[in-house]
């Protein structure tokens, strides 16, 4: 089984096992909407470089986008979700295309910059967004003869979701596009002398991640009925960033064990302990001083420490150049 | 000879650092399918050359044509698709990739479009996978092609870097510097090598070692502080008092062929 099977097939696993161990299908839910948006995130930091301070818009966007749609008209439900990462691919294009004129600290820089235009517009703009309050008592409608009223087949919904995405994802990040990606975040100068147009490649990485992040704020909006300004907030784009690097940048499946290690624990700790932000900024401490890889990182290292511990063939940080026999294969 | 267009020129090519006037009125002409060196002291402008032909810096000034189409405003990775392709007097590799991925992504610069397709895998047949392959056997790096190319050695690693402009399948071929430091083993093959190139490319490159130099280029330019200084066949070069004087009438001692 070659490494991106092995990895779906683990995406999978979470995905079935949250019901098995979780008593909340909104917890859950939740876990796997934040994987989406944090798998979103590691395709601009871990492909291609790019440490994006704007994911909290394509989200917070992607909630309003499916909010107003719904509340205002009567499409179904598929097409709001369209429409939602339709508008999260188009914002994305357009506040890529301006970050990226600008490296490093000042990339990041623009992205914060927009991230707080983005806030403040939608702050600014009560009558449309619900301002403070969020835009109340977005209707989940029924997909296709399947209602989606009680909150585990919300969450069936959301997995199947979840796994197209993910083997989406996938198909992209082992392209040729994925692969000229990485090649951009080894080393740029090269990239560009060999012939490609580094900007359209950092651009359409940017509306790829966009979308997928849109439709994740999307579903986030359904989930709770609401699309809050939080969805927005700086914050948003913080904790997106934070789930992303706490599992590991190397893989996408990575994501997934950061987003679900977020959401669980902030609940369980929120619950009894108000400062528990206090132990998370310590953990990320942790993570990059001293596991850079992250959780999967450490899964790997685990795995490897057992008796019969796999060769080192899991070893490597990111998806190696996948050799031309192995591949071939979409997901 | 003479009266055939050049494929690439140069006219009164000008580049400031700043203030700093790195190339000033670089006149120069490469007729197809030749061996072109370009020679000179340590920061006399052949590298920052090298970079306004390839459209990595901008021009101050002059204009810079290939076949008679004016390129001088087309940025650098758009040169490659029309037939330009480099090396770098400092390594410049994808260190975490491996060997086969750094030369086929240097091949499938040459289409560069379709690899912005995300929906498209690499296919076993790829055309780009088969130039990798052909390029490590002419480089002698097959044996390592699943390494990344940061744990190579230096030799390895650059012949990589030239291996890297062999794999666009370009008409004209920059190397800068491309045996600087090498072993002298390697500084041979790399003087077939570029000897080789030179019956399907045109082939312009920088060079310290005179050995090579005179031996194998059709066309050598010196350069001093930005501008050219003497222009013309090795033979002549060699005994030109202007050129021993820039070199302080030590280093040019190879032998011509
Ligand atoms: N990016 C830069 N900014 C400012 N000055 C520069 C820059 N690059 C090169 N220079 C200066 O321009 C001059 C020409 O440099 P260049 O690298 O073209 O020389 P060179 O002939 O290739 O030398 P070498 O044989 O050492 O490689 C040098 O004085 C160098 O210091
Ligand atoms: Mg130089």
């Amino acid at each position: 089984m070659n490494r991106a099977s092995l990895h779906f097939l683990l995406a999978a696993l979470v995905a079935i096992a949250l019901p098995l161990f979780m008593r909340s299908g909104t917890l859950a839910s939740e876990v796997l909407i934040f994987a989406m948006a944090a798998a979103a995130c590691n395709l601009l930091l871990g492909y291609t470089g790019l440490l994006s301070f704007g994911q909290g818009i394509f989200f917070g966007l992607g909630s309003y986008a499916a909010g107003l749609t719904l509340l205002h008209t009567s499409v179904p439900l598929a097409l709001a979700l369209v429409l939602s990462a339709i508008t999260g691919a188009v914002v994305a294009t357009g506040v890529g295309w301006l970050s990226i004129r600008r490296q490093g600290v000042y990339f990041v820089m623009l992205t914060l910059a927009f991230s707080q235009f983005f806030y403040f517009l939608a702050y600014t703009f009560k009558d449309i967004t619900g301002g403070d309050n969020g835009l109340l008592n977005i209707p989940r409608p029924a997909i296709g003869p399947f209602s989606l009223g009680e909150s585990w087949t919300y969450y069936a919904f959301v997995a199947v979701l979840f796994l197209l995405l993910f083997a989406a994802l996938q198909r992209v990040a082992s392209s040729t596009f994925g692969r000229t990606l990485l090649a951009v975040r080894d080393n740029e100068e090269r990239a560009r002398a060999i012939g490609f147009p580094v900007r359209n490649f950092k651009i359409t990485a940017f509306a790829i991640s966009g979308a997928v992040t849109g439709l994740a704020g999307a579903l986030h909006a359904l989930l709770i009925g609401v699309a809050p300004l939080s969805n927005i907030d700086y914050h948003m784009s913080e904790s997106i960033l934070i789930m992303t690097i706490i599992g590991g940048t190397g893989n996408l499946f990575a994501s997934v064990l950061g987003a679900g290690f977020y959401v669980i624990v902030s609940d369980l700790l929120s619950s009894i302990w108000p400062r528990w932000l206090l132990l998370l900024g310590g953990l990320l401490i942790v993570v990059a001083l001293f596991m850079q890889k992250g959780l999967w990182g450490l899964l790997e290292r685990l795995v490897e420490a057992l008796p019969m511990g796999r060769k080192s063939s899991i070893n490597s940080s990111i998806e190696p150049p996948i050799q031309p026999e192995s591949e071939g294969r979409g997901i | 000879m003479s009266t055939q267009t050049p494929i690439l020129a140069a006219d009164k090519l000008s580049v400031r650092y700043g203030s700093f006037l790195a190339l000033s009125d670089v006149t120069l002409s490469i007729k197809p399918n030749t061996i072109h060196s370009v020679i000179g002291p340590n920061g006399a402008g052949k590298t920052t050359l090298f970079h306004a032909l390839t459209g990595r810096v901008r021009a101050s000034s002059g204009q810079i044509t290939l076949d008679g189409r004016d390129i001088t405003h087309v940025s650098d990775d758009k040169r490659v698709p029309l037939g330009i392709a480099r090396s770098f007097q400092v390594t410049s590799l994808f260190q975490n990739l491996n060997v086969r991925e750094n030369l086929r992504l240097a091949a499938q610069g040459r289409n560069p479009l379709q690899a912005l397709a995300p929906w498209r895998g690499v296919d076993p047949r790829d055309h780009a996978l088969a130039v990798a392959g052909e390029v490590m056997e002419r480089l002698e790096l097959t044996h390592v092609s699943d390494r990344a190319a940061g744990e190579l050695s230096h030799g390895q690693q650059r012949r990589l870097e030239v291996g890297m402009a062999v794999a666009a399948k370009p008409r004209l071929i920059l190397l800068d510097e491309p045996t600087s430091g090498m072993g002298i083993d390697d500084v041979e093959a790399m003087k077939a090598l570029i000897r080789n190139l030179g019956r399907d490319h045109t082939v312009l490159f920088i060079e310290h070692n005179m050995g090579i130099v005179m031996n194998i280029s059709d066309t050598v330019t010196v350069m001093r502080a930005g501008r050219v200084l003497v222009e013309g066949p090795p033979a002549v070069v060699r005994d030109d008092p202007e050129v021993r004087r820039a070199y302080l009438g030590n280093m040019i001692t190879g032998d011509i062929a």
